[in-house]
């Protein structure tokens, strides 16, 4: 799993705009928000093998990014971070 | 916390002997039969509670000298009137007793000493109610916080890639981008474990209120009325029929005699739940009158007691199996080093820096709003 940044324009295009919301900063943490929120709701109230399975699934991705995020920053040495 | 079944599984165990084998579908004793075998056992003194355990084919009948004997013991924090006798739910046999208050003290075992702390801890830091507020009102700090942090990571993250940290320049700008990426992954998760644990430390006032306006409200006629003696009380086994009709689709879990301090002098209260699983942490006490039998009528929480209940789960992650509460360890891990980064962050903010530095890195600071970004970006170096 590989995390790719949208293309540079993405972010130029909305950040020149001041003041306006930038959706492309939000589309990663809504994502992961939208998971964390189901599986967290899958497991209470399906408490069953299947909405489990998912709950576990949906809960782990957002932990899974976290750690290919930190190992593309440590271990890849070609990653250079954004245009600051 | 977490994981305490397991710990309690591994390094105490649980050394009572196997139950019997019965053939399945042996129906369970009548709790009128337990009620009078326990009377027998020690005459004289009352019966508090049953419990059926909703875990094993047993019941739990607790019993003290009086209830006055009861209400004395709260003034003294070492004395414990009351006793238990655990029964076969379907033998009727004794399986086990409480240590009588005269015994020596059980062992404290490494086990006990370091859950007891932990849990004391998290919840009060020892020190009661207060101690409860204050971690409530920390909790209510730990959310503001993370909504503060989410406004200012749309600042940051202007002009970089989600999860990007940047290993080449300032360790400063490291400690920000891993604060900002492990924060962001997190923040759904920490909001609801923040915001449920808040719900949580408010459950002795939401208690209290429910028992001052509702409960006062309902056994006002009664609260004059002397408690009655208890060889002369309708059954024990009747009124748990009764709330299972009052409550339909609930499940009876307990049951308090007449006189308990928080009941009615008269009635029997009965503790229904619900038998889903959303609903099994919402209860609904049942009044069955003690002196007849009859029903005086069920009682539902009300919304705030609800939602309390509804967010407990999610406060403590131990409602999906070990999956779920391993994966609750890991995002436990990550927002610790949400918070240590953010101590880092907040102890490098206060080496001197300038404007000027802020904008060679690159952050393009509003007109007349320095505050928020220059504060916690301020000496980038």
């Amino acid at each position: 799993m590989k995390i790719t940044p949208p293309p540079e324009g993405a972010f130029s295009a909305v950040s020149d705009a001041r003041g306006r919301l930038q959706i492309a900063v939000w589309r990663w943490p809504i994502a992961l928000g939208a998971l964390t929120v189901f599986g967290l709701f899958s497991a209470l109230l399906g408490q069953e093998g299947f909405w489990l399975v998912l709950s576990w699934i949906s809960l782990s991705i957002p932990f899974i990014v976290t750690v290919v995020c930190l190992l593309q920053a440590w271990c890849v040495p070609s990653v250079k971070g954004g245009r600051s | 916390m977490l994981f305490s079944e397991q710990i309690w599984d591994t390094f105490v165990g649980d050394d009572d002997p196997p139950y019997e084998v019965l053939p399945p579908g042996t129906p369970n004793a009548s709790l009128d039969t337990l009620v009078e075998k326990a009377r027998a056992m020690f005459p004289g003194q009352i019966i508090t509670n049953v419990s059926p355990m909703d875990d094993e084919p047993a019941v739990l009948l607790s019993m003290a000298p009086s209830w006055q004997v009861l209400e004395e013991d709260k003034k003294y924090p070492d004395r414990n009137s009351s006793h238990w006798i655990k029964f076969d739910a379907r033998t009727a046999k004794v399986l086990e007793q409480s240590r009588p208050a005269n015994a020596p003290p059980e062992p404290r075992t490494w086990t006990g000493l370091i859950m007891g702390t932990c849990t004391r801890l998290h919840m009060n830091l020892f020190a009661g109610l207060p101690g409860a507020l204050f971690m409530g009102a920390m909790g209510g700090v730990f959310v503001v916080s993370l909504i503060s942090g989410t406004v200012l990571y749309g600042r940051f993250m202007k002009r970089l890639p989600f999860g990007a940290v940047r290993r080449d320049r300032a360790s400063r700008l490291t400690w920000l981008d891993l604060h900002n990426l492990l924060g962001v992954a997190t923040l759904v998760w920490a909001l609801v474990v923040g915001f449920t644990g808040l719900v949580n430390e408010l459950q002795r006032p939401l208690f209290g209120l429910w028992r001052v306006t509702d409960v006062r409200q309902i056994l006002k006629p009664y609260a004059h009325l002397p408690v009655p003696p208890q060889d002369h009380l309708a059954s024990v086994q009747a009124a748990f029929e009764t709330a299972r009709k009052a409550a339909p689709g609930n499940e009876v879990t307990g049951l308090s005699f007449p006189g308990a301090s928080f009941g009615s002098p008269v009635h029997y209260v009965l503790w229904t739940r619900g038998a889903t699983p959303l609903r099994a942490r919402l209860f609904t006490p049942v009044l069955v009158d003690a002196r007849t039998g009859a029903l005086t009528g069920a009682y539902p929480m009300p919304w705030y007691l609800r939602f309390l209940e509804v967010s407990r789960p999610l406060h403590f992650g131990d409602y999906g199996g070990m999956p779920l509460r391993i994966l609750w360890a890991l995002l436990d891990c990550v927002v610790i080093g949400v918070l240590v980064s953010g101590v880092v962050l907040w102890a490098g903010k206060r080496k001197i820096a300038t404007d000027a530095r802020l904008r060679a890195l690159g952050y393009a600071l509003d007109e007349g709003e320095v505050s928020p970004v220059s504060a916690l970006a301020k000496g980038a170096s």
